[in-house]
């Protein structure tokens, strides 16, 4: 206990003797090692692996991806990602895979006030931030964004449309797609503020479609049940 | 050669210099400022206020006194040339260097030393408290004048700084004086907001200005390296050519622009050459590098022109040029080249040769050897028939075309089932696609079937590796894996469980430590960082960007000075924005410098 015996002799010289008592209770309240702010509990955990049964999302049956490997984190109490990597049958570089975080809503006063920082942006993109996404996610093919939003279980979402060909001739589609569901009128239980999906998918054929139905019809378990949005008709859609 | 020697050699030359810049004044308003855009000016000749060209009766000389009597050989010789330039026919007094009775008043000798040392506001201040006590003394006009100068010049780097480009271009708008050959840095980080506000046509009017005007050669010298970040090939070479000729200095060698403009010219085609954007070079081009890199014997270059022509399939210049890298600098990145342009133009034995100085010490090696040994249950050899040439999936690993790759494989093991070593081979190339939870897999699936056929797996190829040999290999690619992925925790508590050979194990271990101190570092354990890193010190020696990380560690512990050692030997071993970052402000935190 050397360091609290330090504090107490310095506690009895000076004047600011009652701040040294306080740094004396501080020192026996956390031993010889101090004490570590709070600001440390809200950042990013280390990923951890999670077991596809324990994902809070649900592919729907026939898809045409199957989940390879799961990963989970926590940032602050406030925060949960999920990292899920789908099968790919291209032989494109990058991973398929479905991103979520859920943004629970506190439930202390000082979770309330001292937030971990979102480890996701609101708006989710601009115009620039999806120009460099897309081309980091899709090198070397033609990006296009979707005119108009499509519609999943929970909402609406935007997405884009990458393609390319390789030397076979062979053709090969990806789609980026993107949600965020803070309706809690209707679709979000009490307890999650927000939930964010993403959703990158490369397949094979030139046809976008097959490989965003998953993403529309695949199913969020978080604890509390979360409803489908209305069944409102599927918008106008490009492709 | 003595202070005083150096100091009126210097202050010669300065002299012999002033005529030319001279001849360049132009004749235009604004004391010959030079209009380089609207609003901004670089102000080559006086500073506004300091008197008219054609008034030579009005030249302050207060400032060339004062650096003359401070031995501040630099700011002497930058202000003897911008007095020149204010009037050709003024010459630098012959008693500059003679003790100067000081006229009756205030000295403010003590007032231009906190001026010349940055500090600003305690000028101020020691002028304010001179005022009042002789509240008839006013400072002199120059004196006022380069306190407004100084202190927009800092606002001016703070902006610059802080990447606030908009604030830096408005300050130059304001205070052009503080934009001068005098004030290269503040010319400079002007040009650079202007590049970042990708307003090219203004930041090339700066660097224009500069090089034709400033007379030193390592100040055009490096305009030109710090113009060539925003401004393209073409435009960097108006400047080389500018910088030449315009308004030579005697006693300057502008040849140093010229060798810089080669260096960038080689730089930026061994940067097209080696990424594989911008498409072929052009034969002139091209040519132009292999003599510069076999000049200078430049390993990497060499290298780089070996993977220029390995990914045109043209196997025998990409092997020679692997072999004149290896030649000048061996190196295992050199072999790797070498072993794979061998297998393209289909010579097996010299690949594996190639590869014997580094098997079993270098993964990239032993991969590319992966590569050269036909994996079992490809086909292999039929009959008496001569020996086929390069397979799909040799080719693709050549080419470093990891799709093909891919493709490969699937067509091999759709046609004769897969193998340990076709799966191993497929995570490594999902490895490079980046898809290494995949890969994670792939290498399981070969450990699995390495298991499966005992010892048997790839018995059946010339360079067939032994099972147990294909289960460390499969470990070691799953460990791999999971780094990229970030899957450290897990993976640092089934490490000790993993059959890795000891290199690999100890190469595995050294990357976990590197990860878990990174992320000490931003969860500001700093304390943390350095335990984590001298542990990794143990296992293999501390590589630059860790170091860099050590510096802020122990930056952030407030020890400053041993941060400042450590930012100090690796910026002496070479010298990065990194380094120069670190060096930069640990100093300045030292020294209380934040002017």
């Amino acid at each position: 206990m050397r360091c609290v015996q330090q504090t107490a002799r310095r506690a009895g010289r000076g004047p600011l003797a009652g701040l040294a008592l306080a740094g004396v209770l501080v020192g026996m309240l956390a031993g010889c090692n101090g004490y570590m702010p709070r600001y440390t509990t809200n950042l990013p955990g280390p990923w951890q692996r999670v077991a596809p049964s324990d994902l809070p999302v649900l592919l729907p049956p026939g898809a045409p991806v199957t989940v390879v490997a799961a990963r989970t984190r926590a940032v602050g109490p406030v925060y949960r990602s999920y990292a899920v990597v789908l099968s790919n049958a291209t032989a494109l570089a990058g991973e398929n895979r479905l991103s979520l975080d859920v943004q629970a809503v506190p439930d202390s006063l000082l979770d309330a006030l001292v937030p971990p920082e979102r480890p996701f942006p609101v708006p989710l993109y601009t115009g620039e931030t999806l120009a460099a996404t897309l081309e980091k996610e899709f090198p070397d093919m033609e990006a296009t964004v979707a005119d108009g939003a499509r519609r999943n279980r929970y909402g609406d979402y935007d997405y884009a449309v990458a393609s390319a060909v390789d030397g076979a001739g062979t053709v090969s589609t990806c789609v980026l797609a993107w949600q965020l569901l803070t309706d809690h009128a209707r679709v979000l239980p009490q307890r999650v503020d927000a939930v964010r999906l993403e959703w990158r998918v490369c397949g094979t054929g030139g046809d976008p479609r097959p490989l965003l139905e998953p993403f529309d019809r695949l199913t969020l378990r978080l604890g509390e049940t979360v409803l489908d949005a209305d069944a409102a008709a599927t918008p106008d859609r490009r492709w | 050669m003595t202070p005083t020697r150096t100091f009126l050699l210097l202050l010669a030359a300065a002299v012999a210099g002033a005529p030319s810049a001279g001849a360049q004044t132009p004749s235009g308003q604004n004391g010959g400022a030079r209009a380089l855009a609207p609003g901004v000016t670089v102000d080559v000749n006086p500073a506004p206020g300091s008197g008219s060209a054609t008034a030579p009766a009005k030249i302050d000389e207060t400032a060339l006194r004062h650096y003359a009597r401070t031995g501040d050989v630099e700011r002497l010789e930058a202000e003897i040339a911008r007095l020149r330039a204010l009037d050709p026919a003024w010459e630098p007094p012959k008693d500059l260097f003679t003790p100067q009775a000081q006229a009756p008043g205030v000295d403010e000798t003590p007032f231009w030393k906190l001026v010349s040392e940055g500090k600003v506001p305690q000028a101020r201040a020691a002028i304010a408290e001179q005022r009042r006590q002789s509240p008839s003394w006013q400072p002199s006009a120059k004196l006022l004048q380069e306190l407004d100068v100084a202190e927009d010049t800092a606002r001016l780097r703070q902006a610059s700084d802080a990447r606030l480009w908009q604030e830096v271009t408005e300050i130059a708008g304001t205070r052009p004086d503080a934009v001068s050959c005098a004030r290269l840095d503040s010319a400079w980080r002007v040009a650079e907001a202007y590049g970042e506000l990708k307003q090219t046509d203004r930041a090339l009017a700066i660097y224009r200005t500069l090089v034709s005007q400033c007379p030193k050669a390592g100040e055009r010298r490096d305009t030109l390296y710090k113009a060539s970040r925003y401004l393209s090939p073409e435009q960097v070479r108006e400047l080389a050519a500018l910088a030449t000729t315009a308004n030579p200095a005697a006693g300057e060698d502008y040849t140093v622009v010229g060798r810089a403009q080669a260096d960038l010219e080689t730089g930026r085609l061994l940067e097209r050459a080696g990424s594989g954007k911008g498409g072929a070079l052009s034969p002139d081009d091209l040519a132009r590098l292999e003599a510069t890199v076999r000049d200078r014997r430049d390993a990497d270059g060499a290298l780089t022109l070996g993977w220029y022509f390995q990914q045109r399939k043209q196997h025998r210049p990409a092997q020679e040029w692997f072999a004149l890298s290896n030649q000048w600098a061996p190196s295992d990145r050199a072999a790797e080249g070498l072993i794979l342009a061998h297998a393209g133009l289909g010579e097996k034995d010299k690949a594996l040769e190639a590869a014997k100085p580094w098997r079993g010490r270098s993964p990239r090696v032993d991969k590319a050897v992966l590569a050269v040994e036909r994996p079992a249950g490809r086909g292999g050899r039929g009959g008496d028939g001569p020996p086929p040439g390069p397979s799909p999936l040799d080719q693709a690993l050549a080419k470093r075309d990891y799709s093909a790759c891919l493709t490969a494989i699937q067509r091999m093991a759709a046609k004769s089932g897969m193998t340990a070593a076709l799966a191993q081979q497929r995570g490594w190339c999902l490895i490079e696609l980046g898809r290494p939870s995949e890969a994670e897999a792939a290498f399981a699936e070969a450990q699995a079937l390495g298991g499966k056929t005992g010892g048997k797996t790839a018995a059946k190829g010339s360079g067939a590796a032994p099972a147990g040999k294909t289960e460390e290999e499969a470990a070691y690619g799953q460990a791999l894996a999971r780094l990229a992925a970030g899957d450290m925790a897990a993976l640092a508590h089934d490490l000790p469980a993993l059959p890795l050979s000891p290199r690999h194990r100890a190469e595995i271990r050294a990357s976990l430590l590197a990860a878990e101190a990174n992320r000490a570092l931003e969860d500001k354990r700093y304390h943390d960082v350095l335990r984590l890193l001298d542990a990794r010190k143990e296992v293999e020696p501390e590589p630059r960007n860790l170091g860099i990380l050590r510096g802020w560690a122990l930056y952030n512990l407030h020890r400053l000075t041993d941060a400042y050692d450590q930012f100090k030997s690796i910026d002496d071993r070479l010298s990065t924005p990194e380094s120069r970052e670190g060096v930069t402000i640990t100093r300045k935190t030292i020294y209380h410098d934040w002017q």
